[in-house]
């Protein structure tokens, strides 16, 4: 499937869906032996991709495969100021950060189909209290949580309490020099953050993990803190640089072979701190989905996930072959119930 | 030791005729069923099959064809069936549907099987499902080697299969209770496709005249499924896949 621009946010083209019938109909032309009986079938045909595609059914009840993630961007806010990342350069104001009452909603709703949560940012740890209810809500249905932060704001009680809950915090460190520290997190926070990781480990136990991120400017240092982790016992996770606004490089020796495998972001439900919905963080390379998909503040997730543009993007998505397919949020996992 | 379940919902004199001709059928098999369950899911006509090798179960309360089938996978592990197959009352078998059937399942690594559907009328209707594939299997694309799913009219499983994969019973009607089931079968299992394995669908058209609002209604319900499954599947969903018909039909030789 093509990437084909959009007329209004809600709406395929006409070349859209025009390619859709197109994309029916030849191979259906192509199995007529009988050419006299070619235009009955035809409309028959066109009358079938009709029902498809217009016919309009209730949403009668929400079917419970556990297959997709919801991924929160609880705030863009950040306590740090990663090279890496761009994202805490545009915190969101007050009015744009939605009521947790909201999200609790939207994860009630969905929590058939979910196999896990993850919360992210920013620094979710700018509203541990938030966190701990996501945390609770996810713990009452059964559901994973994931919770990746920095590390600098852990604290005993918070991590007593997320402990009970038996889910899963990562913290993302990328360097264990004192120096690059800085450079890399714009804040003088190292020993913080390794005390932090202590803590979590004496709490969590092998409910906690260290992530780094795998740029040029991280390299050299991914292997000290392979060794760091395993002498700590520390399940160490390694993800591939994405440009999420960071100023970091793609490290030519990580060349990471294009997999033949589809992007597998179709599986989450992302929702951004003012409530907007999307697919994928990365949406905006797709066309089709430079507007999200809607907003849990102001519509029901299910609605939201039933339009039409949602599944279109969902297609689309098939074949994406961007980088970030490689993330681990994109890399087919599904878990059935 | 195969079993054969069909679920079943009489409301006509038709729907009788249809159930006493498709029984007629497997009386005929070349290689006999262990047992026949012809699961009634309440029907509001009254009945009495003529087949003594059928057991005939009547439910008390309607709850769809997914629950009926459901209570007929029960009865057959517990008498340690080992091949479960199912069709429908609307259905005619081929001579040699069950052999070809279950010699696939024992003869090769696939956990469930689908075979090959025909219509059984000759209207315009007809000969367009035919060509389009209603109701036969899709292939799971690029390679054509498994099902990406087989309709539940002509389809069977191996017992550990159908003891880990019921059908969900929340499906109302008889529409994408058997895409659901194969999407979550194929997270453990492949389904296999039998070409050799026929067997005839009537669709109940009388004539290309009258048969218009019947072709509509028929899609209009399979629509009405689809909302339900984008929801619980939306990563599986987008699969390739094309519709089997005979000019697409071939067995995936292992």
């Amino acid at each position: 499937m093509s990437l084909i621009y959009r007329r209004r946010a809600n709406q395929p083209s006409f070349t859209h869906v025009l390619n859709d019938y197109m994309g029916e109909i030849k191979p259906f032309v192509k199995r007529i032996n009988k050419k006299r009986l070619l235009i009955p079938l035809v409309v028959l045909k066109s009358i079938e991709w009709s029902i498809y595609r217009w016919y309009k059914t209730p949403i009668r009840r929400f079917y419970g495969v556990k297959g997709n993630e919801l991924i929160y961007m609880i705030t863009k806010r950040c306590n740090e100021k990663c090279a890496k990342c761009g994202i805490w350069k545009t915190p969101e104001k007050e009015s744009e950060h939605i009521d947790i009452s909201i999200f609790i909603d939207c994860l009630k709703t969905l929590h058939e189909n979910l196999y896990q949560v993850t919360i992210t940012g920013g620094e979710p740890l700018l509203f541990k209290d938030d966190v701990l209810t996501i945390a609770e809500e996810s713990r009452k249905h059964d559901i994973q949580l994931i919770t990746v932060t920095n590390g600098v704001l852990l604290t005993e009680e918070f991590l007593e309490k997320y402990a009970k809950l038996k889910h899963i915090l990562v913290i993302s460190i990328d360097t264990l020099e004192s120096e690059k520290w800085i450079q890399f997190r714009g804040n003088d926070t190292f020993e913080k953050a390794i005390e932090n990781i202590k803590l979590a480990k004496k709490y969590l136990g092998d409910n906690f993990q260290i992530q780094s991120v795998l740029a040029s400017e991280s390299a050299p240092d991914i292997p000290k803190l392979k060794a760091f982790c395993k002498e700590l016992k520390i399940k160490h996770v390694i993800q591939p640089y994405m440009d999420f606004g960071g100023v970091w490089n793609v490290t030519k020796t990580e060349n990471i072979p294009f997999k033949e495998f589809s992007c597998a972001a179709r599986k989450n439900i992302c929702i951004y701190p003012n409530g907007d919905v999307v697919k994928c963080f990365d949406h905006r390379r797709i066309p089709l989905a430079k507007e999200p998909l809607g907003n849990i503040a102001k519509e029901d997730i299910i609605q939201i996930l039933c339009k039409k543009r949602s599944t279109e993007v969902s297609k689309i998505m098939k074949t994406c072959d961007f980088p970030c397919k490689h993330m681990s949020c994109n890399v087919p996992e599904i878990v059935y119930n | 030791m195969s079993f054969l379940i069909i679920p079943c919902y009489i409301k006509t004199n038709w729907d009788i005729d249809c159930l006493n001709r498709l029984l007629k059928s497997v009386q005929n098999q070349t290689r006999t069923f262990e047992k026949v369950y012809v699961i009634d899911d309440s029907s509001p006509l009254d009945y009495h099959l003529n087949f003594s090798f059928v057991e005939h179960i009547k439910l008390s309360k309607n709850g769809g064809p997914a629950k009926a089938r459901n209570i007929g996978i029960d009865k057959a592990l517990a008498e340690n069936a080992k091949y479960i197959l199912f069709t429908d009352h609307d259905c005619i078998l081929d001579s040699q549907w069950n052999q070809n059937m279950t010699e696939f399942l024992e003869k090769t690594e696939f956990g469930a099987v689908g075979g090959m559907t025909h219509s059984y009328g000759k209207t315009l209707y007809d000969y367009y499902h035919d060509i389009n594939g209603t109701l036969n299997g899709k292939w799971l694309l690029p390679h054509r080697k498994e099902l990406w799913y087989m309709p539940s009219l002509n389809f069977g499983m191996k017992a550990n299969v159908a003891n880990e994969f019921y059908f969900d019973e929340r499906f109302p009607t008889a529409a994408g209770e058997d895409v659901d089931l194969c999407l979550r079968l194929r997270s453990k299992y492949k389904i296999g496709f039998c070409p050799k394995a026929k067997l005839w669908h009537d669709f109940g058209y009388k004539s290309t005249v009258t048969g218009f609002k019947r072709f509509i209604r028929l899609f209009k319900k399979y629509k009405s499924s689809s909302a339900t499954l984008y929801e619980g599947h939306t990563v599986l969903l987008w699969d390739s896949s094309e519709s089997i018909y005979s000019g697409n039909a071939y067995e995936f030789n292992i």
